[in-house]
């Protein structure tokens, strides 16, 4: 097992290494760099721009280097724990997302929450009582919230909270709270705020998670030591929880790969409709602006957690079930 | 010692005597400050002559102080746009197009090539520092002349035939710029909405400057700071224009609090600022501006949701109904203000196309014109603009005194018969079998438009368009794509004709440069290469082919060292004359509208005003420091 872990986390090395290559290469492929955005930005709303000035901070941003220097320096940079520098902010990148992190986090961690706290009760109920008025009318649900665009359910609602509540529009808080301290009203203004990205961004995943679990739960419920315990008179609720439903988490442990990452980065469409002051937003517009160095740590950052997650999940399965535990070393 | 105090007394007395005279008062969020001894008296804190500013409109009303006023920006970056609609510079425009003394209290000109700036003495920069004839040595000898601050040499601006001015601090409070030729585009770039900065906090800056702290110190601060080098750090510390360095001291009216990045800029009163109204008053009237960032989509909405007290910046026309709608409920109005570009969306033939069929045709006036003779302007001018905006050329705008009625119509009659009659006569005779002209090479005539793919309104209008051209035997294609690789398409040859808006100022004066007019950059959609070749002083990009155009370069390059007036209306009309002539750009039609939000409560916004970037500064001109609002007007 340990062995296991080391060949796991040596073979994360390359991994990291490639994905960089990529990322770099690819926030490359558009032609010309952050400053010729600029520009072209500036110009598309009349500004005009010196230059001299350009040419300056061509020089200090290091984009006369050629690519392979400038990758280079990057990467030794993140070995140091320097992720570059954000053209767009002027500031060292990690100052850029160390003030979007916090929000980041407890929105998808609300929306985690949100996800589980609607879709097990439903997913159980639906394997439970497959073929049922409630089983299909619950499917019916499940299905619209897969179907219904994100970003469009986040408008309606918007505008309803609005037209209904008086509630400003985007944003996780009334604008007057912003940069202010904790306050007992600020935090409810984010209360206020907060329930429709964590609908919105909730409703495709409860969807999801409930077919899964009504999927595999009713893989086990045919078994049949479910049947013998049934025979042997076990009480319905601990037959269900005991065993079938402990059996049928296995596809949940494995979805932590991709919860990592996802908790960090939010969803960007819905939280750019949104106008929400999280991570997301932030990352697409670093890759719309070409600020490389911003988004290409930032995407480093993702990959980091996602073959971390990875790892986590693999072993996670591991501990919990028995039947994965790899032996000696058969499995290679 | 003794002297400075004596003159202290004088300049504390006199301020006095004026404050006293007009009956000036504290704006109240300073009182408590001034009481506590933590500020100086107003009269201490204002320059002896403040700029006393008075407006004259009929529903311009002296304001009362108090209040925030909110904008929405996009970005973090669009901080910026609090100095251009602050808009202190040394001189600015006023709303008559007039160039006025702001910063400076005057400003002498000999020959169009001395110029004198006089300062406001007592004049202080926001932290309380003065600001003095010292803070333009520390730009010209410690920023300008600096080899690793400026290793690219002088702003444009600064140059006349490649020779830069000589600069003369003649004592506290007055410096000499001199050239040996006339340098008529000083003045303009000293007023630019995003200008020519001859100035910097010396005091404050000092800190980040090798020359006063030494390299060793000055390498060691930019490292910890993140930065590559010393110069990189005080460049960094030092932008104006930028705004995103609250420890920066400035002279504009609301001086930033926030640093980046943000979501709500908080901006307060400059204690300091040197203007007054009419009643001695400091202003601004308004205590704080708010910006909020958020998303560019969602600004009209939430503009229509009331949540900005005024609002230009990312509202666009077709935001209008919508906007309306949301009028009474919110409690705003939406003003329809003009735009100033010389065309809403111009055609831009590209001279230096690489194709070599195509690029004899660019070049022929005659192909030009038919192209623009073919276009039915009032039909677009229905279909997409509801009628409200002009059929016209890509000229200057009536506002202009350079305005010529013949400019803005030549060759922009819709004649279908006359331009297939021009086509006829280069050649374009045979046709293929869907009655498409050819080339002399026998393909087609499909000529494809490349657009920046930005709004709908382009290709709208190129839709109608195919129709019209379809009439006179060219096909045409769109191609929208993306702003950058738009303009490396235009600039590599690529692109054969492009679609932008049309001259950026729309209603110059004789002293405004000329620059949009001739081949001066490679961004010119028309003769990307040509620009090129002048930008670089000759080397790369290509020399200009065509005797007009060589004529233009000639004209601008006469007007960067015009004397007199007169000699510059001369330059402007002939480049205009040759402009509507060649046909280097198709306008299609000018005057468009900027719907302008403002909320009930804030007063002296005009509702009829001109949305311009240079000259203008958008809300600047119109004086955004007497912008009031009336707290019982709040919803």
């Amino acid at each position: 097992m340990l062995r296991y872990v080391g060949q796991r986390l040596l073979l994360m090395i390359p991994t990291l290494v490639a994905i960089s290559v990529i990322i770099f290469v690819i926030i490359q492929l558009p032609p010309g760099n952050y400053l010729e955005s600029y520009i072209a930005e500036l110009q598309a709303q009349g500004e005009s721009v010196d230059p001299q000035k350009i040419a300056f901070l061509r020089k200090e941003y290091g984009l006369d280097k050629p690519l392979i220097e400038q990758y280079l320096y990057w990467v030794w940079g993140m070995l140091h724990g320097d992720f570059g520098y954000s053209f767009e902010f002027n500031l060292p990148v990690t100052k850029v997302i160390g003030d979007r992190m916090l929000l980041t986090i407890g929105v998808s961690f609300a929306t985690i929450v949100f996800t589980w706290a609607v879709a097990f009760p439903i997913g159980i109920y639906s394997a439970t009582h497959q073929y049922s008025w409630g089983d299909y009318g619950l499917s019916l649900l499940g299905f619209l919230g897969i179907a219904v665009p994100n970003f469009m359910l986040a408008l309606v609602m918007m505008y309803l909270a609005n037209v209904l509540f008086g509630t400003s529009i985007g944003g996780l808080m009334s604008p007057e709270y912003i940069g202010k301290p904790w306050t007992f009203a600020k935090a409810m203004s984010v209360l206020e705020h907060s329930w429709i990205p964590v609908i919105v961004i909730g409703t495709s995943g409860t969807a999801g998670m409930v077919r899964k679990l009504r999927a595999n739960l009713l893989d086990e419920l045919q078994k049949q030591y479910v049947v013998t315990a049934r025979a042997k008179g076990l009480p319905p609720g601990k037959v269900l929880f005991k065993y079938p439903l402990r059996m049928a988490l296995n596809f949940f442990i494995s979805d932590i790969g991709s919860i990592l990452p996802h908790i960090i980065s939010g969803t960007e469409i819905t939280a750019v409709v949104l106008s929400l002051p999280t991570a997301g937003p932030m990352l697409l517009n670093a890759l719309k602006s070409q600020d490389m160095y911003l988004a290409g740590s930032f995407l480093m950052f993702l990959a980091f957690m996602i073959v971390v997650g990875v790892l986590v999940s693999d072993l996670a399965l591991a501990v919990l079930d028995p039947r994965i535990r790899l032996q000696g070393g058969v499995a290679r | 010692m003794k002297r400075r105090c004596a003159g202290c007394f004088v300049g504390l007395a006199a301020a006095l005597l004026l404050a006293a005279a007009v009956g000036a008062e504290e704006p109240p969020a300073l009182a408590g400050d001034v009481a506590a001894g933590k500020l100086p008296q107003l009269a201490e804190r204002l320059p002896r002559t403040p700029r006393v500013v008075e407006v004259k409109r009929a529903d311009w009303t002296p304001g009362r102080y108090g209040g925030e006023m909110r904008f929405l920006m996009a970005k973090d970056r669009d901080i910026r746009m609090m100095v251009v609609y602050g808009y202190s510079r040394l001189v600015g425009y006023d709303e008559h197009l007039q160039l006025v003394p702001d910063i400076l209290e005057r400003i002498d000109i000999e020959g169009g090539r001395v110029f004198t700036l006089h300062l406001r003495p007592g004049h202080r920069w926001s932290d309380g520092e003065p600001f003095t004839a010292a803070d333009f040595r520390y730009f010209w000898e410690d920023v300008a002349n600096n080899k690793e601050l400026s290793p690219f040499g002088l702003p444009q601006a600064l140059l006349v035939r490649n020779r830069g001015p000589r600069v003369d601090v003649l004592n506290d409070t007055t410096v000499r710029y001199s050239w040996d030729d006339p340098n008529p585009q000083f003045v303009a770039a000293l007023a630019a909405p995003s200008p020519l900065y001859i100035y910097r906090p010396a005091h404050y800056l000092r800190q980040f400057h090798a020359k006063y702290i030494g390299p060793e110190k000055a390498g060691a601060q930019a490292k910890a700071a993140g930065s590559r080098s010393w110069a990189g750090l005080h460049q960094k510390k030092d932008d104006q224009y930028r705004f995103d360095n609250p420890d920066l001291p400035t002279l504009e009216p609301w001086v930033n609090t926030t640093p980046l990045p943000s979501t709500r800029f908080v901006l307060v009163r400059n204690p300091y600022f040197h203007r007054v109204d009419g009643a001695g008053r400091q202003l601004p009237y308004i205590d704080r501006v708010i910006v909020n960032i958020s998303d560019d989509k969602l600004i009209p909405a939430k503009a229509g949701a009331g949540d900005v007290d005024l609002q230009a910046r990312y509202l666009r026309f077709d935001n209008y109904t919508f906007l309306r709608q949301n009028e009474r409920r919110n409690n705003f109005r939406v003003r329809l203000w003009e735009k100033v570009l010389g065309s809403q969306m111009a055609l831009y033939p590209n001279l230096n196309v690489d194709d070599p069929e195509w690029r004899p045709l660019m070049r022929d006036v005659r192909f030009r014109r038919a192209l623009s003779l073919a276009i039915n302007r009032h039909e677009i001018n229905e279909v997409v603009y509801f009628g409200l905006g002009k059929e016209a050329g890509n000229t200057v705008l009536p506002r202009s005194p350079l305005y010529r009625p013949e400019f803005a119509t030549a060759w922009t009659k819709f004649d279908p018969k006359e331009a297939n009659g021009l086509l006829d006569a280069i050649g374009l005779t045979k046709r293929d079998a869907r009655g498409i002209r050819l080339l002399p090479d026998g393909r087609p005539m499909e000529l494809i438009v490349d657009t920046s793919g930005e709004s709908t309104e382009e290709t709208d209008v190129l839709e109608l368009l195919r129709d019209n051209w379809r009439r006179i035997g060219i096909a045409l294609f769109s191609r929208p794509s993306q702003r950058e690789v738009f303009r490396k398409r235009v600039f590599s040859g690529k692109a054969m004709m492009s679609v932008w808006t049309g001259l950026n100022n729309g209603i110059p004066t004789p002293e405004m440069s000329p620059l949009e007019l001739a081949p001066t950059t490679q961004d010119q959609l028309q003769w990307p290469m040509w620009g090129q070749n002048f930008e670089n002083n000759g080397t790369g990009g290509e020399v200009p082919a065509l005797p007009d155009v060589v004529e233009l370069v000639r004209l601008f390059d006469a007007w960067r060292v015009s004397a007199t007036d007169a000699e510059r209306e001369r330059i402007w009309l002939r480049m205009l004359e040759i402009h509507a002539q060649q046909v280097y750009s198709i306008g299609i039609v000018t005057r468009a509208l900027q719907p302008v939000v403002v909320q009930n409560a804030l007063h002296n916004v005009p509702a009829d005003g001109i949305y311009s970037w240079d000259p203008g500064a958008y809300f600047g001109m119109y004086h955004v420091d007497t912008f009031w609002i009336d707290p019982k007007e709040r919803p």
